[in-house]
């Protein structure tokens, strides 16, 4: 593998005495779908927070592009290229469609820059256009996904952490998300790390992935191989 | 009925000091859940400043202006340099630290400007129902209001305070310094109340003598609905208006009680005050 372009070295991560994440490590090339699996309580989202800032590791590091990131502020990891939608997408109900949007672009000093990346966002999501001036609570789960996909591109990054996009959503809704993430990974190169619980229709896209269990890697592969381990899948992905 | 038309107005012009201190707080309550019971004392200071600065210059305005500065910077210091500290506590620690400010700097200001009143003039004329004094509270008051609104809703730095303020983690996650758009809003916050402390002393300065106009200010907020700055203003202004009606046909001797009344039937019927949106809350 070349260069990584996202490198996760010896993270740990404790909540008192509990070690949430516990050494993991993590190389992810550029223009990459890597796939963190496991199940509930495992430490996906502990790690991917841990990642952009927004928990401070006990010990191990971050890179993104030969840069060292484990130090630096949640608010100042969109500037190095890193983004991240949360659980749930984070979408701020109280703001408009458009507002969440503007939020995702707000950092670049560009103006220009920033209405061509949301007309860009729009293009991208039509129903987002159509909804544009309506407070984002009226969305619908997928939209709500799709919105706060939108508003993590809208910083153009070059790393998109997605934490269960598919939680609480209809299997063809996720579907069409999965093919988005696939589309914007041929289209622009992005390179995303997809943490799910869903492992099947995560695979369906991940190129790679790995599997936590209790903090833990216990398997890390290509998709196909991980997906052919019929122990794996049922002692540690459940299906 | 030409009675009443001046009741009116007249409660118009207190409404609008009421409006600007129930703003006042709600900046600061939306965005730390923090009532400010500093907010008198900031206001008295700016207010004791303005004093100061029209009494060596001869200039209402200069003093005007220095209050508001005043508020803005004390409204800033206090976020960094006592709230910032207990952000990640409950916010009952912050509200504790505002009721400290608030003794402290009362008692300072009398420490500095002595606990004797002093007179403290209008913006403008002030005699005749509905002054020009009056017409300037209310009409400075809704012109805050319009820029902060204009603020709030169309200037990346309002959509950036907003975001901090509803959800501070995710706005984070999207390169807002959720610190500094605290510190902006205690800022502004202080400076609105400073604006409502120059408009309600006159025509005499001391160190309580914003007290009551607060108690009002917290009741408009309040019944407004404390998540709503439309609530405040509208509070403010119904507050104002009821009162002095209160104060003209039953007595001034019951204008406390009837502001206790109005809150007790507004909260009766709309336990959240009467612009709150209905919303889930963490427990």
């Amino acid at each position: 593998m070349s260069k990584p372009l996202l490198r996760v070295e010896d993270l740990v991560t404790s909540y008192g005495a509990v070690r949430a994440v516990d050494s993991v490590t993590v190389d992810v090339a550029e223009g990459e779908i890597h796939a963190i699996l496991g199940a509930n309580g495992a430490g996906k989202t502990t790690l991917l927070r841990t990642i952009s800032g927004l928990l401070s590791a006990d010990s191990g590091r971050v890179w993104l592009d030969g840069k060292d990131l484990t130090r630096t502020p949640a608010e100042q990891h969109v500037h190095h290229g890193l983004a991240h939608v949360p659980e749930g997408g984070g979408v701020i109900v109280e703001l408009t469609v458009e507002e969440n949007l503007r939020l995702g672009g707000l950092w670049k000093r560009d103006r220009a820059e920033r209405s061509a990346a949301l007309t860009e966002m729009f293009d991208l999501f039509p129903p987002l256009w159509e909804r544009r001036s309506r407070p984002a609570s009226t969305l619908s789960g997928g939209e709500r996904q799709m919105l706060a996909i939108g508003r993590a591109l809208m910083a153009r990054p070059r790393v998109l952490l997605l934490d269960e996009p598919s939680l609480g959503l209809a299997p063809l809704v996720t579907q069409r998300i999965m093919r988005l993430l696939r589309d914007l990974r041929e289209r622009t190169g992005l390179t995303v790390v997809l943490v799910e619980q869903n492992a099947q229709s995560a695979l369906s896209v991940a190129d790679r992935g790995l599997v936590l269990w209790l903090g833990r890697v216990v398997a890390r592969d290509t998709s196909e191989q991980l997906l052919a381990d019929d122990q794996m899948r049922h002692a540690y992905l459940g299906f | 009925m030409d009675h009443f038309i001046n009741l009116t107005l007249s409660g118009l012009a207190n409404g609008a000091i009421y409006a600007a201190l129930a703003l006042s707080l709600i900046i600061i309550y939306q965005a730390t859940r923090v009532v400010n019971f500093a907010q008198p004392a900031l206001a008295l200071i700016s207010a004791y400043v303005a004093y100061t600065v029209t009494g060596a210059t001869g200039s209402y305005w200069l003093g005007f202006g220095s209050a508001l500065v005043t508020g803005l910077v004390l409204g800033v210091l206090t976020e960094r340099l006592l709230i910032r500290p207990v952000h990640n506590k409950s916010p009952l620690s912050a509200i504790v630290i505002t009721l400290g400010v608030l003794l402290t700097l009362q008692g300072t200001a009398g420490m500095i400007w002595s606990n004797e009143p002093h007179s403290f003039g209008y913006a403008l004329d002030y005699r005749g129902m509905f002054s020009p004094a009056d017409a300037f509270a209310v009409g400075s008051v809704l012109l805050v209001a319009v820029l902060l609104l204009a603020l709030y809703r169309w200037t990346p730095l309002g959509l950036r305070m907003r975001a901090a303020a509803f959800r501070p983690e995710v706005a984070r996650m999207v390169g807002v310094r959720v610190g500094l758009m605290l510190t902006v809003g205690w800022g502004i916050a202080s400076l609105v109340g400073a604006l409502g402390g120059v408009l309600a002393a006159p025509p005499f300065l001391s160190p309580n003598v914003l007290d009551t106009a607060f108690v009002y200010g917290i009741t408009a907020a309040v019944v407004g609905g404390l998540d709503n700055p439309f609530g405040a203003i509208f509070g403010g202004f119904l507050l104002g208006v009821s009162l002095s009606y209160v104060s003209s046909y039953a007595g001034p001797e019951l204008v406390t009680l009837a502001a206790l009344v109005i809150l007790v039937l507004v909260l009766s019927v709309r336990p959240d005050g009467l612009f709150s949106r209905p919303q889930a809350r963490k427990v």
